[in-house]
């Protein structure tokens, strides 16, 4: 029986988050409390990943079932935890529906918001961690290798990452489209109070120009200028302040509209009809809707950009359907290698290899040989035949030996890669870890 | 052995005889390397996968090198540029067209105009395949001049250009209307930023408006050393004459009066339309000067 993959956890999904801060491995910096999995019977291999939404525990052993129990009372004495209470939030997965989720949660198919991006990296910590102190083997640094290769897969085939999830981001996207490059472009925040303050914070790491702050009350203005380093205008240079701007947001505690479309009409003639991105977060709004028809003004308010918001999601789910299909593709090629990890798969490659390049040697000398009567041509067989037997006999006794021990699994390995057993070509894509 | 120039210059070649050649091989070829592009682009368009614009672009530049190939040995077969067919025409506009995308692409490298300006090319080069590449022998006496391939050249650059700011400009409207109506999908994403579209139709109008202005002059010098006189009015000519006007009333309107965004858009596209009508349509409908090219070879008509 060869080496199954098991997965040990939890997530946003079965666990509320007091549940989930229990469980985080604490002390595993450099690797040690990785590293003490491995001191648990069955345990070939082990990593752990630890994200706030999730704790995971993958491993490499022979036999699912009783090293998992095992496991789980480990994870119970490093936290100081009674397992029993925490069984029911668990998930335990073996085998290909295994390296399916982990496939599926390095692609960001099983995060809380779809598609986002930091878990790949947290995934990769995980390993490095685990591989630095030697707790990964063959197998499990192919099943990450394999892991990243599908993530990255998912990543450019699908657009499950594409669309920005938050109205901060979907307002700095937009404006991007309307302005083009915003380093350039200037601010202008109508209203000093919290909410303009956040949404200024968002967009000024996109802006390098100090942004201008006009409020009713003109030393709150000044204020809050001087915390984001910009400076103040008082609210009868408003217009002054809208000819300048490229983007406004506006978020004022006013009952009346501020910015009405007369008004609106003729700073575009003073801006010599540069376009200009209203934002409007204040409710009631700030801004006429009518302002948005006049041409070259796009007035968003935040339920149009909570809207967008909504959509890219919906459309999230759509691209996770594609993502679903490459990760069973990767599945099964992966399974497939995890196939060929035997005794009995491992010989058979060995000697097909070697016939093979018996007879490919035979063929390209076969102008030489020509002359040979079939008496000596059955004695050129028989001596090549001969001499691969007498060169394949000790591997082989060596490795079916060592599929006896606990090492096979590296052993197997070995010998795939020093007599290229296992040509597919998408090796080379997983390269070595260093 | 068709690598050389044909001795006689006098008889004339049939189709059948020219079956086979090089250039028509090398065109073929470009054809199916554009087809092949527009089909990446249009996959782009439905999956905005990178990987296929990237295969796209390349199949794009493989296309533009093998019609540069053709367009070059059907030079040294016809022993001179060859322009004086509606094919080679429109065989030379589409690689025009394709050069200035491919150009255009380290300023703007969003694929969608990829995705516009290879089907556009395609479409050319099928329609002109449709025609007779047959080379016309005699040439034309007033034809074998130099300044044929530099009045064509000319006049196509300015038309391509017009060509691609007036797709810049379908693009803006579309982009424009997308963003004013809150419609923020996937398209929307899809298509350039509209301060990118409007910086195109500010560098484009102007340099397509050069262009234009260069090939009128140089047809004028052309016609002024073939015939004495350098305008004649003739159908063209004042067509020409009625788009240049409309380019330069474009550009004032740009940097006097500051004309942009959705404006600029429109004018671009009308100011295309009038190109294109120039180029293509007065030809089929009037007789004149320009009668030996264009689509108005298609009647038959050859002479003066």
């Amino acid at each position: 029986m060869s080496a199954e993959i098991l997965v040990i956890g939890l997530n946003h999904s079965t666990a509320p988050v007091e549940i989930r801060e229990k469980i985080t491995f604490p002390g595993d910096d450099q690797g040690a409390v990785t590293r003490s999995f491995l001191q648990i019977e069955g345990v070939q291999e082990a990593m752990i990943l630890s994200t706030c939404n999730r704790a995971e525990l993958i491993v490499t052993t022979e036999e699912p079932e009783p090293t998992g129990e095992r496991v789980v009372d480990a994870i119970g004495r490093i936290h100081g935890l009674d397992m029993e209470r925490f069984r029911k939030f668990l998930y335990f997965k073996q085998g290909s529906e295994g390296i399916r989720h982990l496939f599926r949660v390095a692609s960001s198919l099983d995060s809380m918001v779809l598609g986002e991006p930091q878990i790949l990296g947290q995934v990769k910590e995980g390993y490095r961690r685990a591989a630095a102190v030697q707790a990964t083997g063959p197998v499990m640094n192919r099943l990450m290798h394999h892991a990243f290769f599908a993530a990255k897969r998912v990543r450019s085939e699908t657009g499950i990452g594409s669309a920005a999830v938050s109205v901060a981001y979907v307002a700095v996207e937009l404006a991007r489209k309307i302005l083009g490059e915003l380093t350039n472009k200037r601010v202008l925040l109508l209203g000093a109070g919290e909410m303009a303050e956040l949404a200024a914070r968002h967009v000024m790491n996109q802006v390098d120009a100090p942004l201008v702050v006009v409020n009713r009350t003109f030393e709150n203005a000044c204020l809050l200028a001087r915390q984001l380093q910009g400076s103040a205008l008082p609210l009868d240079q408003l217009e002054q302040g809208l000819v300048a701007a490229d983007v406004v947001i506006t978020s004022t505690g006013s009952c009346d509209p501020v910015i009405c479309t007369a008004e609106m009409k003729n700073v575009m003639r003073r801006r010599r009809f540069r376009p200009i991105f209203i934002i409007d977060i204040a409710i009631p709004r700030d801004v006429e809707p009518e302002v948005n028809d006049i041409d070259g003004i796009y007035l968003y308010n935040i339920d149009d950009l909570q809207a967008v918001v909504d959509e890219n999601i919906g459309g999230r789910r759509q691209e996770a359907r594609k993502a679903d299909v490459i990760v069973n593709e990767e599945v099964e090629k992966f399974v497939h290698w995890t196939k060929t990890l035997d005794t009995t798969p491992v010989i058979v490659a060995l000697r097909e290899r070697l016939e093979a390049i018996r007879e490919g040697e035979l063929v390209r000398q076969n102008g030489k040989l020509a002359t040979l009567t079939p008496a000596q041509r059955e004695t050129v067989e028989a001596i090549t035949r001969s001499i691969i037997n007498k060169i394949a006999h000790d591997p082989i006794a060596f490795l079916k030996k060592a599929g006896l021990t606990s090492k096979r699994n590296d052993y197997f390995y070995a010998a795939q890669r020093m007599f290229r057993l296992d040509d597919r070509s998408e090796d080379d894509d997983f390269g070595e870890e260093s | 052995m068709w690598i050389q120039i044909r001795p006689s210059k006098n008889r004339l070649r049939t189709d059948s005889e020219r079956e086979g050649q090089v250039d028509l091989l090398f065109f073929k070829l470009a054809i199916a390397m554009y087809l092949a592009s527009a089909l990446g682009y249009l996959l782009f368009l439905l999956a905005s996968s990178g990987s296929r614009a990237i295969f796209a672009f390349w199949s794009a530049l493989a296309g533009f090198v093998l019609h540069a190939l053709s367009i070059l040995h059907r030079a040294i077969f016809s022993g001179f540029f060859p322009l004086a067919t509606a094919f080679d025409a429109l065989s030379f506009f589409s690689w025009l067209l394709i050069g200035l995308f491919l150009a255009m692409r380290y300023r703007e490298p969003s694929p969608i105009f990829g995705s516009i300006a290879t089907p556009i090319a395609c479409v050319l080069m099928l329609f002109g395949s449709t025609l007779s590449y047959q080379i016309q022998e005699p040439l034309v006496p007033v034809l074998r001049s130099w300044w044929l391939p530099i009045h064509v050249t000319l006049a196509l650059i300015g038309n391509g250009i017009f060509a691609l700011t007036a797709v810049s400009g379908l693009m803006y409207l579309l982009q424009e209307r997308l963003i004013k109506r809150k419609r923020i999908g996937r398209f929307h994403r899809l298509l350039p930023s509209l301060e990118a579209l409007d910086t195109l139709n500010r560098r484009g109008v102007p340099l397509g408006f050069f262009f234009l202005t260069l090939g009128i002059i140089s047809g004028a010098l052309w016609a002024g050393s073939a015939w004495g006189y350098y305008w004649s009015w003739d159908p063209k000519e004042t067509w020409s004459l009625i788009t240049w006007f409309a380019y330069a009333a474009m550009v004032h309107q740009r940097l006097a009066l500051g004309w942009r965004g959705k404006r600029a858009a429109i004018l671009a596209i009308i100011g295309f339309g009038l190109v294109m009508f120039t180029f293509l349509g007065v030809s089929a409908l009037f007789s004149g000067h320009h009668a030996f090219s264009g689509v108005g070879s298609l009647r038959g008509a050859t002479g003066l």
